[in-house]
């Protein structure tokens, strides 16, 4: 072709003006008598509408990972394509700015590499997969579930886990599908907060902390095992703030990192000794008559049984012993910490699962409400809250077939499971612990777990005991997993299912940390196949129903827009001062109310005081005062720690092009001396080993982390078979059964050792 | 286009189009029809297997069939090498049924394109879709079916009914003078 005319077709490209003139043949030339495309079809150029010279549509969209920060996302789309997004400025928090993983958003939507269509596994982890209808995948599904029916006289062989992959709250409709099947197995607990959530219940009555925004107002600011830098980025501006207003910023972690490298001074403490060193900091204030005799007088219960306590059994002495820390820098922080008004520390989950992570929680709320920081701007023992989720859960709640028969024991409800008694029968699903899915489900009898249903979750690379799952999944007679990409759990379904991401769907979200709400509208078409949860739950519902009328109460026609918007209710609208949803299109909004935690004083502890001794934990089975409880005997010669990543969320991000070039292999990261001992050097391929199991990888050496501990963060990278959860077993943490439906997990009390391979 | 090549173009689109084992054969077997060859025992369940490894997924796709993926300097889909190719069709009356969904140029979708654009070029008395198809034959798939079908055959994943498709569209490449 000649250039000029190249240049004129490129011109045309570029320009919808051009285009249209160079178009004029199309009228003036007549038709093509059979035009021998199968699959285009002649545009209607009026169907086809405006046409945007540059401008952009906006949609508002919410990140639903579980993440502190829950950002507000501004999405630009344009020719039906979604372009780029950034943080809303609207919010205060967001601040118009996104973190390294919410910027690759788009390279996620338009990943080559998302599950385009439903597929059916020939012989599972065989790889050898047919794609199939989803008509017909739901047929093979809903045939499965009646002969499971017939079988056992009930759908409690279908077990159901689902944990934090989509926090949009239309998403809780896939619980809806299992209570629309009747009574089903559910995987309940959390393998993350549950222990800092039931020691602050059992401290205060709820976990509530103040709105992260008044950090600003601190004097003293204690990061105590959580990494803002890399975990919640958000939150960083304020503790900068409160930093050029004067606070002190103090990090205690047993790893340096990036937060504890930002802070003005870090402690590196003995792993799982946090309960021991609030301890002496407390008995240190109490020696020094440092005490908010007035609060605690006011506000408290058991505070004098408390003070016994420390007088008796915890010195400054032993506490740095403990902890690592000398003596006289405990001193120096505990009369700063209770002489700075008003004083905050924000407690990490990553120090709460430990066998001993309720009781380390417990000890520093004592810290903080001794110093009388409870119930102030400004000050706060600060873990989440969960404030703001006062919506209708209108997918979740579904009622079972009638004539569904279920389990007649105690069921455990989860954190996120708003769900009132329902009236009627005393059938109720069968719980699980989520924390010991594999030993749950080998164990089930009567009847025994026969399909497993997976959603926003990746239990192959996330739930402990990798090995021990793997036989798990070998007893299941059909895996079922809804997933955007072929991870490790994928790699094990029968039939997987494609579901959409944030951008192609409708729902609201709110954080747990900050006080948004944040709208998410569809922006952009789903891409290939992509169903929503809610979608496909009324999909096999409408499926199951033509197979077998009555079999399924799930909704089969709903518009994913209105199930949004029957989220809400008055109380939503009155918190957040709106009378409808369609503000929230405006920008995200912020809770009214509720910002500060116990500013009245008026606490949810059955005393309505602030409890330092507690006989409901009593009852419960652990101590009433916040007392020190040893942490796991190490069963081999290093400590394993498994954090969160900097390029990903749990299992999710890390796969994505941009994310790989960053980051793109695991590393086990040992401390020089450690390395040196085993005669390993940097680049080296090792061999970390334990009870569980084994982990192939390559050494990266640093002094960040101790010399008693080895680092691995947690991570699904899709060119390695790289799992931490081969090394991790499914210990519990001591608390989480009392409002998370089990307890947490020991995830930071694992041992191993590690040879060159 | 001479009249046999169109046949084996479309062929060819209903290969990469396949959503089964079933479609595999079909195309397969015309095409080798078409050439007087003789297709060997074909274990179609193995040809599906490894055309979804290659195109489908679920697993991270072997060869990602679409355009943008070889001609964009940071691959991914639905960028402006998919609108482009959108445009293209646009300027010649057509439009995907499944606009947004699936990408437009999904090798499948623009190997159904080269068919309208080509005959458009030649049954109508204009300039512009002769220039137009032109356009899209050298300038755009000239300028990635060479790096998708060399990906192809480096693939791990592989299968004689993907090698005879793959020595189709090469010949028919070929034919339009595309190397």
């Amino acid at each position: 072709m000649s250039q000029w005319e190249k240049t004129e077709i490129e011109k045309a490209l570029d320009c919808p003006m051009t285009r249209r003139r160079f178009m004029k043949w199309l009228t003036a030339a007549g038709v093509v008598s059979a035009m021998p495309c199968s699959f285009l079809i002649p545009r209607d150029a009026q169907a086809a509408g405006i046409v945007y010279e540059g401008g952009y549509k906006t949609f508002r969209n919410a990140c639903p990972r579980n993440c502190y920060d829950t950002c507000s996302i501004v999405t630009y789309v344009k020719d039906g394509v979604a372009k780029f997004v950034e943080g809303a400025k609207e919010s205060t928090f967001t601040r118009g700015g996104l973190c390294v993983k919410g910027n690759s958003y788009i390279r996620r939507l338009y990943s080559p590499d998302r599950i385009k269509y439903p597929m059916v596994q020939q012989g599972r982890g065989t790889g050898n997969w047919k794609r199939v209808s989803w008509d017909d995948a739901l047929t093979r599904i809903s045939e499965k579930f009646f002969e499971m029916n017939e079988k056992d006289g009930s759908m409690l062989g279908l077990a159901m886990t689902k944990y934090s992959g989509n926090f949009g709250i239309t998403n809780y409709g896939v619980e809806g599908l299992m209570s629309s099947l009747g009574y089903t197995t559910r995987l309940v607990g959390t393998p993350c907060w549950p222990a800092g959530i039931d020691a602050q219940n059992y401290d205060m009555g709820n976990m509530w902390c103040n709105d992260p925004e008044d950090m600003v107002d601190a004097r003293y600011v204690i990061l105590w095992g959580v990494n803002p830098a890399w975990c919640s980025v958000h939150t960083m501006k304020y503790i900068y703030e409160a930093r050029q207003r004067g606070a002190k910023i103090l990090c205690i972690d047993p790893v340096l990192t990036q937060t504890a490298a930002k802070a003005d001074e870090y402690w590196q403490l003995n792993t799982g000794e946090d309960g021991a060193l609030a301890l002496g900091m407390a008995r240190h204030i109490l020696d020094k008559g440092l005490v908010d005799q007035d609060w605690v007088a006011e506000n408290s219960i058991g505070f004098k049984e408390f003070a016994d306590y420390l007088k008796q059994e915890v010195t400054l002495e032993w506490a740095s012993e403990k902890s690592g820390i000398p003596a006289r820098r405990i001193a120096r922080v505990a009369e700063e910490f209770a002489t700075a008004d008003p004083a905050t520390i924000w407690i990490g989950y990553g120090m709460q699962r430990h066998v001993n992570g309720g009781a380390s929680v417990r000890s520093i709320d004592a810290l903080v409400a001794m110093t009388g920081n409870v119930g102030k701007i400004g000050g706060g023992a600060r873990y989440g809250h969960l404030q703001t989720w006062g919506f209708n859960y209108h997918a979740m709640i579904q009622q079972p077939p009638q004539g569904a028969k279920g389990y007649l024991g105690k069921a455990a409800k989860g954190e996120f499971d708003f769900t009132k008694k329902s009236e009627g029968p005393a059938y109720t699903n069968r719980t699980l612990n989520i924390n010991k899915t594999a030993r749950e489900i080998l164990d089930a009898t009567d009847p025994p777990v026969r399909a497993l249903w997976v959603s926003c979750k990746n239990p192959m690379n996330q739930d402990f005991d990798r090995n021990l799952l793997e036989k798990a999944f070998k007893k299941l007679e059909l895996v079922v997993v809804v997933d955007q990409f072929f991870n490790p759990t994928v790699e094990q379904a029968d039939i997987v299912l494609p579901v959409t991401t944030l951008f192609e769907e409708w729902t609201v979200n709110a954080g747990y940390w900050h006080y948004w709400l944040s709208l998410n509208e569809q922006a952009v078409k789903p891409l290939h196949e992509a169903k929503s949860n809610i979608e496909i739950a009324a999909a096999l519902s409408k499926k199951m129903n033509e197979l077998t009328p009555g079999s399924c109460t799930f909704p089969t026609n709903i518009d994913t827009k209105d199930w949004m918007a029957k989220e809400f209710n008055k109380g939503v609208y009155d918190l957040f001062g709106i009378n409808s949803w369609k503000e929230l299109k405006n920008g995200p909004q912020k809770a009214k109310t509720n910002l500060l935690a116990w500013g009245d004083g008026k606490f949810g502890t059955p005393s309505g005081k602030y409890e330092f001794k507690s006989d409901l934990c009593a009852e419960h089975g652990f101590n009433a005062l916040p007392k020190y409880v040893a942490g796991r005997k190490p069963y081999d010669k290093l400590r394993l720690l498994t954090p969160h990543t900097k390029f990903g969320l749990h299992s999710q991000f890390i796969n994505l092009d941009w994310m790989e070039e960053f980051n793109p292999r695991p590393y086990v990261y040992i401390h020089p001396e450690t390395a040196r001992a085993r005669n390993i050097a940097e680049g080296d391929r090792v061999r970390v080993k334990n009870k569980t199991g084994e982990v192939t990888i390559t050494a990266s050496l640093t002094d960040n982390v101790p010399a008693d501990a080895i680092l691995m963060y947690e991570a699904w990278f899709k060119n390695t078979p790289y799992n931490c959860q081969n090394l991790v077993d499914d210990t519990s943490a001591d608390m989480g059964g009392y409002k998370a439906g089990a307890p947490g997990v020991a995830i930071h009390d694992q041992f191993a050792d590690l040879v060159k391979a | 286009m001479a009249p046999e090549q169109r046949k084996r173009l479309a062929l060819l689109r209903d290969f990469f189009m396949a959503r089964s084992g079933k479609d595999l054969s079909l195309a397969c077997t015309a095409l080798a029809d078409w050439a007087g060859q003789i297709l060997g025992e074909t274990d179609w369940d193995e040809a599906e297997f490894a055309f979804n490894r290659l195109f489908v997924g679920p697993m991270a796709l072997q060869a990602p069939p679409y355009a943008s993926i070889y001609l964009s300097t940071d691959p991914r889909l639905m960028d402006d090498i998919t609108l482009k190719v959108r445009r293209i069709y646009e300027m010649a009356g057509l439009e995907s049924p499944l606009q947004g969904r699936l990408p437009d140029d999904h090798l499948g979708v623009e190997l159904d394109a080269a068919l309208g654009l080509s005959a458009l070029a030649e049954d109508l008395d204009a300039e512009e879709p002769r220039a137009l198809w032109d356009y899209f034959l050298h300038e755009h798939l000239g300028g990635w079916l060479p790096q998708f079908i060399n990906r192809v055959r480096r693939a791990e994943a592989n299968h004689p009914a993907v090698d005879l498709a793959l020595d189709h569209l090469e010949a028919w490449l070929a034919h339009q003078d595309i190397h």
